[in-house]
């Protein structure tokens, strides 16, 4: 009961920001004011893997715990190759970010559009997030 | 023994290796007479950190050195350099600015 206790504070205090990518575009200044602007969507993610692992160890009798190994061993096999973060239930979540950033900017004046894919992890569940942060052309000034 | 101890320590420290997180390049404009460049990094210890601010800093320095012009062919570059239990995150950015 402590260790699972030890775990839940560990996992829920040891936030971390992660930085996978990061892409900045051409940034026109000479139009007029600029505007800051954002959107950002997340997905929650989780390593099944890690899950398992934690699962051995809280596990107080040795079959369930050689239980938990081998779903482990199992999981980590199916999530095995490049990714970038921990793999999430829906791959569409950054699909109508454009349609987000331009009701942000009626105008579509659109400049310095920066691509951020970053994610705050909390042990093995994360939070996947994709952030694209511009500058909108306020015309006229 | 205390000098060996110092000695990894600060082969440890100094070596560090580094990697080579994202790299992008927008359209190169004709006119590229004017290159700056910006940059902007944390510390992190054991990889904890809480925020992402860094890159944000990054892309105020490169737009402040170029204040009513045109940044184009924007070179940017993620890296992070691992030396003992602590880390440097960067964002370098470089482009053309254009002043009409």
């Amino acid at each position: 009961m402590y260790k699972l206790m030890l775990m839940s504070a560990i996992l829920l205090l040891g936030a971390c920001a992660r930085v996978d990518y990061v892409q900045l575009g051409d940034i026109d200044q000479s139009q007029g004011q600029l505007t800051p602007i954002s959107v950002k969507v997340s997905q929650f993610a989780i390593e099944m893997a890690a899950v398992a692992e934690v699962g051995r160890h809280v596990a107080t009798n040795s079959a369930a715990r050689s239980q938990s190994q081998e779903i482990r061993d199992l999981l980590a096999l199916i999530n095995m190759g490049p990714r970038t973060g921990n793999p999430v239930f829906d791959d569409t979540y950054a699909e109508n970010i454009l349609d987000q950033l331009y009701q942000q900017c009626p105008s579509g004046n659109i400049t310095g559009i920066r691509n951020i894919r970053e994610a705050k992890t909390y042990g093995p569940v994360s939070g996947e997030i994709v952030r694209i942060d511009a500058f909108c052309i306020q015309s006229g000034n | 023994m205390s000098r060996l101890i110092f000695t990894f320590i600060a082969l440890f420290s100094l070596a560090g290796c580094v990697n080579l997180n994202s790299v992008s390049l927008t359209q190169i404009p004709d006119d590229r007479s004017n290159l700056i460049s910006a940059e902007a990094h944390d510390w992190l210890f054991l990889g904890l950190t809480s925020n992402n601010d860094f890159v944000d800093e990054a892309i105020d320095n490169l737009k402040s050195k170029c204040e009513g012009g045109k940044l184009q062919g924007i070179l940017t570059k993620h890296q992070t350099t691992a030396y003992l239990l602590v880390f440097k995150r960067e964002v370098i950015a470089s482009g053309y600015c254009h002043k009409a």
